[in-house]
């Protein structure tokens, strides 16, 4: 088989090129082309006979004719897009943002339709994942067990209390002062015999007499007719000078003849020949007692020590009074050793 | 030449059918090849044209009933076509098709021979 120069083949190529011939289906036609040339050369043909014979077959006309056919046939799978980027640049990019366009909003839509059910069933899901306890759902099973319910038995009275024994107390109300056509004779205060066997009390009551225990005397009735006048001493103040003064039982000679004779000289003193006072201050409390015994001016060798110590050992003081009140009083005695 | 244009006229509707069934018959063709097998097989009497052959080529790809591989030979390129799964299916329908279209047109031609003698 004869083959067809490259320069032959170039002559049949640029003729195509030049023809309207579509670009898609050049490489075919070439190869038809000198596929035929080549079987003319192999019939003995010279070459430029067989190039007249096969462009006048493939004139310009038919070519067109091919590529129309050609394209008429493809076009229906051609879309709007292949036509209006006819001759155009489709790799600048919009031809395949038109192409993928149809995709693209499938897949949107989709995607758009997916999210919005999903937000909307959303809460519709939670809750079948998540299930709220119904009312009818069982929460916890309780045993139940009968009951036995006794009659209640009435509780025994508890044993009566034995009234406590009382004391025998004789009728003795406080004496009160009534106008003489008021006075109730009956009231009489009770006589010696019968405290002596009683306490005195509100009314009569017949109980033991000796409990060996002394009970206090029921508090009397509330009595609006006479309320006695109590003085009540004063402890807490000590004066110096009242308006009656403590005073020795008995008097001051008493007093002389008490010191003279438990006084005693002391040794010392009557040793060195001491003569003099001793002021010994104390305080004679209401009740007639000495406290707080002490010299406040002495003259030593044994005289101080000695004229607190007699002081002390006297009792019986008549208390000062204030107002009537018996009040404690400070008091000063001075005492003299005289030596004979 | 009116021959070849009616013969053309013919080849038409059934060139998708030729060109499946030599394709069935043989693994892989290149276009100038098909033409050339028509005319062996025929004598002559049915040429295809290269303007007539290569676009139904190219939409009996297009609708995948063909593949191609290209090949260099020559220093050009040279395109085969073989049937793919489908297309192997479409020859035979299409041939089954075409056959029975045949006796179809048979039968409408004989008639008129037999009442004409």
């Amino acid at each position: 088989m004869k083959r067809l120069q490259e320069n032959r083949i170039d002559l049949i190529n640029n003729y195509l090129q030049a023809s309207k011939l579509d670009p898609e289906l050049i490489p075919e036609i070439l190869d038809h082309l000198a596929c035929e040339a080549e079987e003319c050369l192999w019939n003995g043909k010279p070459f430029e006979q067989v190039y007249k014979e096969i462009t006048e077959t493939a004139d310009a006309q038919l070519l067109l004719n091919l590529s129309v056919d050609h394209k008429n046939l493809l076009a229906m799978e051609k879309s709007l897009n292949d036509i209006v980027f006819e001759g155009r640049n489709k790799l600048y990019g919009a031809y395949d943002l038109r192409k993928s366009y149809g995709q693209t909003i499938q897949r949107s839509v989709l995607m758009g339709v997916t999210l919005f059910l999903l937000m909307v069933m959303l809460p519709n899901l939670y809750a079948r994942l998540v299930p709220e306890p119904k009312a009818s759902d069982i929460a916890y099973v309780v045993e139940a067990h009968p009951v036995d319910i006794k009659m209640e038995v009435p509780l025994p009275p508890p044993p009566a209390e034995k009234a406590a024994p009382s004391v025998k107390t004789v009728r003795s109300l406080p004496p009160v002062v009534l106008p003489d056509n008021q006075v109730e004779i009956e009231n009489i205060p009770p006589t010696k015999e019968e405290l002596e066997s009683a306490l005195p009390g509100q009314e009569d009551i017949k109980g033991i007499e000796d409990m060996g225990f002394i009970v206090p005397p029921s508090a009397p009735v509330a009595n609006d007719k006479a309320v006695a006048v109590e003085v009540k001493p004063k402890n807490d103040e000590i004066f110096r000078i009242v308006e009656q003064a403590p005073e020795y039982r008995g008097g001051i000679a008493a007093m002389s003849a008490f010191l003279q004779k438990n006084l005693k000289y002391p040794s010392p003193a009557a040793a060195a020949g001491i003569q003099g006072r001793v002021f010994v201050e104390f305080t004679v409390g209401t009740d007639g007692k000495i406290e707080n015994v002490t010299a406040i001016k002495g003259i030593g060798f044994g005289c101080d020590e000695e004229a607190v110590r007699v002081v002390k050992l006297m009792q019986n003081w008549i208390p000062g009074k204030q107002s009537g009140a018996p009040v404690r009083v400070r008091f000063t005695l001075p005492i003299a050793f005289q030596l004979n | 030449m009116d021959n070849n244009a009616t013969s053309n006229e013919y080849v038409r509707g059934t060139l998708k059918t030729i060109v499946l069934n030599l394709l069935a018959e043989h693994s892989r063709m290149y276009g100038y090849e098909i033409t050339q097998e028509v005319k062996d097989r025929t004598g002559g009497a049915i040429a295809l044209t290269f303007g007539a052959l290569y676009p139904v080529l190219h939409k009996l790809e297009q609708e995948g009933l063909l593949i191609t591989e290209s090949v260099e030979v020559d220093g050009r390129l040279r395109k085969y076509y073989s049937l793919t799964t489908p297309g192997n299916e479409a020859a035979r329908d299409k041939t089954t098709d075409l056959e029975r279209f045949i006796e179809a047109v048979r039968l409408l031609l004989a008639p008129r021979v037999l009442t004409s003698e």
